[in-house]
């Protein structure tokens, strides 16, 4: 950390907790020339090997060596108190080597500790302990199942990570209790992977992952080799391509899209707490002030200690700050303006020990995230080759064989959390505290450890960092109040009244339903409500069917089940169809609309379909930028896109039935675009990294052969063109064309079907490279899995 | 760095032995080296590991992975260059070690460790083949003298480490050959003496003097080369033997391990030896179920022996170690050396009551009784004899192989008068800017003589460390590696 002083010397910033000055730095940089150009006989022909990120003795110290590695999955395969405080002793104890800024921390105790006995049990202090964002994905089934069973029995809580869930670890046992493999905290990250409605309703929180603080500001991929059946399974994608989440979330470009995002998460389920993550750095008090008036309930301020083994190696050290320095600005920021009472805050990144614990609280956390701490109890050793596969503990890996050598339990991860938090009541004893929440946020009781003797370490000053706010009367300085998230106001509510036949017997039902731009989030909370009782495969297609007039809000039609159709006649806003789970929305200029040309005006905003999972979309009229970003699976139908349009797409099928705007199918792994390329310029607006464009060939014979199967189009046909996204290129269209006319009436439509022959050859395929290698190599598998079958009987 | 699926798709594979009828019919080494190929091939199964445990298992830090890597990638020159940086002698170590990284390694977890021994034998074989073994000769001298005290692998490793940073340096050793416990200590058919020969004519050149037939504190006092020299290292070994006063001690037959060893060392490379031990028709009890009692087996059984019975007093370890709370550590587990494994009757939970006359002062058995291991209210484990278990063996050479208590204290010890810790050895700690130092001024303390007995490796671990201690007593600061 270098000091104000030496940043003003060549930035314009300020160092929270001051550090080196240029004197320190230049003796730095001396110290390494000297070992380069000096006599040491180990330098002489090779270079300092570092250590930075795997642990060498003569290279950088760490706080995970050998020895702590060892003692913390000693301690918790055996239920050693003892071994676990000699693993405590070793990370708390920073004397000489000096790795966390909590290490230079000193606590003030009490004159008169209180009894241990008196001090808060440690099996309710657990309960305010969390596990990282982990996907399942990037750890195996084995390890992810772990952590939820472990933080199930202690009720903690564990988190999806990105990726989603599969059903069959949160739909509840067969004799109706709670499953123990569910993740309590439900994560949406900037890729939506497996975000349905039925995924966000089986939560307790809903993550919003702005940043990850091993890795702020980047955003991450999973490798095609990692995406098995099961994985793309839950992920709504294709086994064997590759996965990409954005850096930023395409919904969120400001505080008023973030507090867009919560209101949507909580319509989709009024009973989760919604929570953003958020990482530390110099400034972030400012952005969780907003989010605590964006009405999130929780706050996690994650900071860069700790970190994946598959983070780039520029972002595994120096990217991201201390979780330290972020949570005592937001702690202090929520106090001052009064925000602090309303919102939980997590503190996270780096947490090892019960000594971690209570710097935190006092420092202002109400609640703590482990992540690798948690991993190591059950396995994990550090081996830093999460993105090769090769995990030889069974975790970051999805190889079956070596999937088989975690022998993690659930209770060693109970037993490490239950070590921590009985090592949190003692040093709670001593401070004089009865409950955690009387701890929260009493900073003075930290002190910055006199006589620091590391050279380097001389120049720091934390009192910024341990100032404690002056609090008016009555200002609550923990989380005890709730936020108003204003649903009582939602149309929801009465469409939910009058869908009831439906959702209590499955039954049809029709509503016609008038619509205003306050109106936001439109179809959510009633679709949350089917999804708890029939799941992601929800009801009969139209059973409930919602006619809809005006101009609606944001998020129209935001993570609509199967079963839910929304008839607007109107315009839609931003985020239309957003997490789609299989309903339908069409949108369409009323009758008496004085517009003119429907495909010449703008029907729905910009990033419609982010996220979407599956449904059906039919647009008339042309949409804003990002149409179809991260779309995993549904079928889309417009008469025109702005900038980026599929970007990122993994699944789905989009129709354009008009011009695009530029830099169309970025980053798309998945899926496929059919354009139609009037003017013959697409290809200098289409983004060719990853996707070639093709021609829509006329297939007689395919249009044969399905004609046997009895050319019903609308039902049995759509089921196999569905199957088999490398052919019936001109059938498929040709269909989803027809429905576009009929459900909106399409001018468009009518225009190109008239005269199909002779527009069929303007129309592009974009087909992505990854995706066709992936679904080609499935038929390969799936034929010889046909001889096989066959050949055995 | 490596291959990320070699551990997946390599065996693991080993050096193996020669046969046993034909390597009980000679003194030497009988250790089959593998091939570069299939040395290169296991290198290839090392994983990398982000925490390499093997790099902390192995007492002098050896940066197994890098070289793991090299070999694996055939760059056996810079190999040799990476494991020369954290051990002076690896052609020990790859002979004798007992190998705690591979207890360590990652993939021991599963009972398939990395042959990291091999690996580390065959980089090093190859570089003295190859000639890349060359004295590094100190740039500058310092003109500083320093005198060490015991010729085994500490002391080497000191005098080593003190040459190459410009001392002058003197080993003094006072059997007849360099080595300590390597030269006479260890048998000739695990560790070749040549193998010690040869490092010791580049320590030579190096700068290092070697004086053999010395005892300090019997031919020459030890004020005297606190007089002739700027600092002194006491690396004489931990060589007083733990005995056993039972009746019958005094017996003909009954010898301490070390004797018998010794004199067969002695013989086989070629000395006189006057009242040599011979196991030679004679049922011989080795008592003790150490590395030490091994090699009284193995001798015993080249001598010609009727029968050799081991007898350890601890209960047979499992087969199997818990991985879970046992690994990376050095496990307790069954084990049977090479020279077990050419012939002896094991017996766990035996103490031994008395040795039995013959009648004329030699020994004519050995009179037991079986033991059991309780754990008392404490949690300590209490040993306890078994009512009416006592028994006989026939014998006629015991050899006492129960390890080493601390240091001789006659003589030298005593002379300088310098501090010792609750178990007899010479204080002084490893670690901060004392370390090594014993309680007398410019007087060092390096290997079993400061820690008690241990292995080969922990004492060129202390012997490096020393070193810089020396260094940095008489030079203000050190470019010597900690590690």
């Amino acid at each position: 950390m270098p000091s104000t002083r030496s940043i003003a010397a060549v930035l314009t910033s300020q160092a929270t907790i001051e550090g080196a000055g240029l004197n320190e730095i230049a003796a730095e940089a001396v110290k390494w020339h000297d070992k380069a150009y000096g006599d040491q006989l180990i330098y002489k022909r090779h270079l300092d090997v570092g250590g930075d990120y795997a642990y060498r003795l003569r290279g950088e110290d760490h706080n995970w060596t050998p020895q702590t590695i060892a003692k913390l999955q000693h301690s918790v395969r055996s239920n050693d108190w003892n071994t676990y405080q000699e693993f405590a002793r070793s990370i708390n104890e920073q004397n000489e080597i000096l790795l966390t800024l909590r290490g230079l921390f000193e606590f003030k105790f009490a004159d008169n500790p209180i009894p241990l006995d008196e001090v808060e049990p440690a099996g309710e202090i657990v309960k305010r302990f969390a596990t990282g964002a982990m996907s399942f994905g990037s750890i195996s089934y084995e390890a992810h199942s772990t952590l939820a069973k472990a933080m199930n029995t202690i009720g903690g809580k564990s988190n999806t990570g990105e990726g989603g869930e599969e059903p069959e670890r949160f739909n509840p046992l067969p004799d109706g209790s709670r499953n123990p493999e569910r993740s309590a905290i439900k994560q949406v990250a900037s890729g939506r992977f497996g975000v349905t409605t039925e995924y966000l309703v089986n939560a307790d929180d809903i993550q919003i992952k702005m940043a990850q603080g091993a890795k702020p500001g980047e955003g991450g991929q999973l490798p095609g080799h990692k995406v098995n059946q099961q994985i793309a399974r839950v992920r709504h994608s294709t086994p064997g391509v590759g996965l990409i989440s954005p850096p930023p979330h395409h919904d969120i470009y400001s505080i008023e899209d973030l507090a867009q995002l919560i209101h949507d998460l909580k319509n989709a389920n009024p009973n989760a707490r919604i929570s953003v993550k958020l990482v530390s750095e110099v400034g972030v008090g400012t952005v969780a002030a907003g989010v605590s008036k964006a009405h999130a309930d929780h706050v996690t301020i994650a900071g860069y200690d700790g970190g994946t083994g598959a983070s780039p190696l520029t972002s595994i050290k120096h990217a991201g700050s201390p979780w330290e320095i972020g949570l005592a600005e937001t702690h202090q920021t929520l106090v001052l303006n009064q925000l602090r009472g309303r919102i939980a805050v997590q503190a996270d990144g780096g947490m090892r020990t019960g000594r971690d614990v209570v710097v935190a609280a006092l420092l202002g956390a109400d609640e703590i995230g482990f992540a690798t701490a948690p991993l190591i109890a059950e396995g994990c050793l550090m081996m830093r080759k999460c993105h090769l596969n090769t995990c030889p503990v069974g975790i970051a890996t999805q190889d079956p064989e070596l999937r088989k050598r975690f022998t993690g339990k659930p209770e060693h991860v109970i037993n490490y959390f239950f070590f921590v938090a009985e090592e949190a009541r003692q040093l709670m004893a001593k401070l004089g505290f009865r409950s955690f929440n009387e701890m929260i946020g009493q900073s003075d009781r930290l002190d910055m450890r006199k006589a620091i003797s590391h050279w380097k370490a001389k120049g720091l000053d934390y009192s910024r960092l341990l100032r404690k706010p002056e609090a008016g009367e009555g200002v609550a300085i923990y989380n005890c109040e709730g936020q108003d998230h204003g649903l009582d106001k939602a149309l929801d509510k009465k469409l939910i009244e009058l869908a009831k036949p439906a959702l209590e017997r499955g039954e049809p039902v029709k509503i016609e339903i008038d619509i205003h731009n306050y109106n936001r989030t439109f179809g959510t909370m009633l679709s949350g409500r089917l999804a708890e009782k029939y799941g992601y495969a929800g009801l009969p297609d139209d059973t409930v069917y919602i006619k809809v007039k005006g101009t609606a809000g944001q998020s129209f039609g935001a993570w609509v089940t199967k079963g839910v159709s929304l008839e607007l006649a109107g315009e839609g806003n931003d985020y239309v169809g957003k997490g789609l789970s299989g309903g339908r929305l069409v949108i369409y200029p009323p009758a008496e609309s004085k517009i003119g040309k429907a495909e010449e005006n703008i029907i729905v905003g910009n990033t419609v379909l982010y996220g979407a999972i599956s449904g059906e979309c039919f647009f008339r009229g042309v949409a804003g930028e990002r149409f179809g970003v991260r779309n995993s699976g549904a079928t889309a139908v417009v008469e025109g896109v702005g900038d980026h349009g599929c970007e990122y797409m993994t699944g789905g099928i989009v129709v354009c039935l008009g011009p695009t705007g530029r830099n169309f199918a970025a980053g798309m792994s998945g899926g496929i675009a059919y354009v139609l390329d009037e003017q013959g310029d697409f290809s200098d607006r289409c983004n060719l990294a990853q996707v070639e464009l093709e021609p829509i060939e006329d297939e007689d014979i395919a249009l044969e052969e399905l004609d046997h199967q009895g050319g019903d189009l609308e039902s049995h046909g759509r089921v196999d063109l569905s199957h088999d996204m490398t052919r019936f290129d001109a059938l498929r269209l040709k269909q989803l064309v027809e429905r576009h006319l009929h459900y909106t009436n399409s001018e468009v439509a009518k225009r190109i079907l008239d005269n199909w022959s002779s527009i069929l050859p303007k129309f592009v395929k974009v087909m992505p490279v990854e995706y066709r290698r992936a679904l080609k190599e499935m038929q390969a598998q799936q034929m010889v899995a046909e001889v096989e079958s066959k050949g055995s009987h | 760095m490596g291959k990320p699926t070699g551990f997946k798709e390599i065996a693991r594979q080993d050096r193996t032995y020669a046969p046993v009828a034909d390597r009980l019919t000679h003194y030497q080494e009988f250790v089959i080296p593998m091939t570069d190929e299939a040395v290169s091939q296991q290198g290839a199964r090392c994983m990398d590991c982000g925490i390499p445990f093997c790099h902390q298992g192995c007492p002098v830090n050896n940066i197994i992975p890098d070289w793991n890597d090299l070999v694996y990638k055939t760059d056996w020159r810079a190999a040799i260059e990476v494991l020369h940086s954290t051990n002076n002698f690896p052609e020990f170590t790859g002979r004798i070690c007992p190998a705690p990284c591979e207890a360590a390694c990652t993939l021991n977890l599963e009972d398939e460790p990395v042959t990291i021994k091999t690996i580390e034998y065959s980089i090093i074989e190859k570089a003295w083949q190859e000639g890349w073994v060359k004295p590094q000769i100190a740039e500058h001298k310092s003109g500083k003298r320093v005198a060490v005290v015991g010729s085994g692998p500490a002391g080497m490793a000191a005098a080593q480490q003190l040459a190459r940073a410009g001392h002058g340096v003197v080993l003094y050793e006072k059997q007849n050959r360099i080595g300590g416990l390597l030269r006479y200590g260890i048998p000739d058919f695990k560790l070749d003496k040549k193998v010690i020969d040869r490092r010791m004519a580049q320590m030579r050149t190096e700068g290092v003097e070697f004086k053999t037939n010395i005892h300090i504190g019997v031919d020459i006092q030890v004020k005297q080369l606190l007089d002739e020299f700027d600092a002194v290292v006491l690396a004489g070994g931990a060589e007083k033997p733990r005995d056993l006063p039972i009746p019958g001690r005094e017996l003909n037959g009954v010898h301490f391990a070390m004797d018998f060893l010794r004199s067969n060392s002695h013989r086989v490379q070629g000395d006189k030896v006057e009242n040599f031990i011979s196991a030679e028709g004679k049922r011989v009890v080795v008592i003790g179920g150490g590395d030490t009692g091994s090699d009284c087996i193995g001798t015993s059984n080249r001598h010609g022996a009727a029968s050799v019975t081991q007898l350890e007093i601890l209960p047979r370890p499992p087969e199997q170690e818990n991985k879970g709370t046992t690994w990376p550590n050095w496990p307790n587990r069954m084990r049977t050396s090479s020279s077990q494994e050419e012939g002896c009757e094991r017996m766990w939970q035996v103490a031994t009551k008395a040795f039995v006359d013959d009648g004329n002062g030699n020994l004519a058995g050995v009179t037991c009784i079986k033991v059991e291991w309780n754990k008392d209210e404490q949690g300590s484990w209490q040993m306890s004899e078994v009512a009416g278990s006592e028994f006989e063996l026939k014998a006629e050479l015991v050899t006492l192989a129960m390890g080493f208590v601390h240091p001789v204290h006659e003589g030298m010890i005593e002379e300088l008068g310098v501090e010792l810790d609750g178990r007899g050895n010479v204080k002084a700690s490893t670690e901060g800017s004392n370390a090594y130092k014993t309680s007398i001024d410019g007087v060092f303390s390096a290997g079993d003589m400061r820690r008690g007995q241990s292995l080969v490796v922990w004492a060129i671990r202390e012997g490096r460390q020393c070193a810089r201690a020396v260094d940095e007593y008489l030079m203000g600061s050190s470019d010597l590696p900690i590690w």
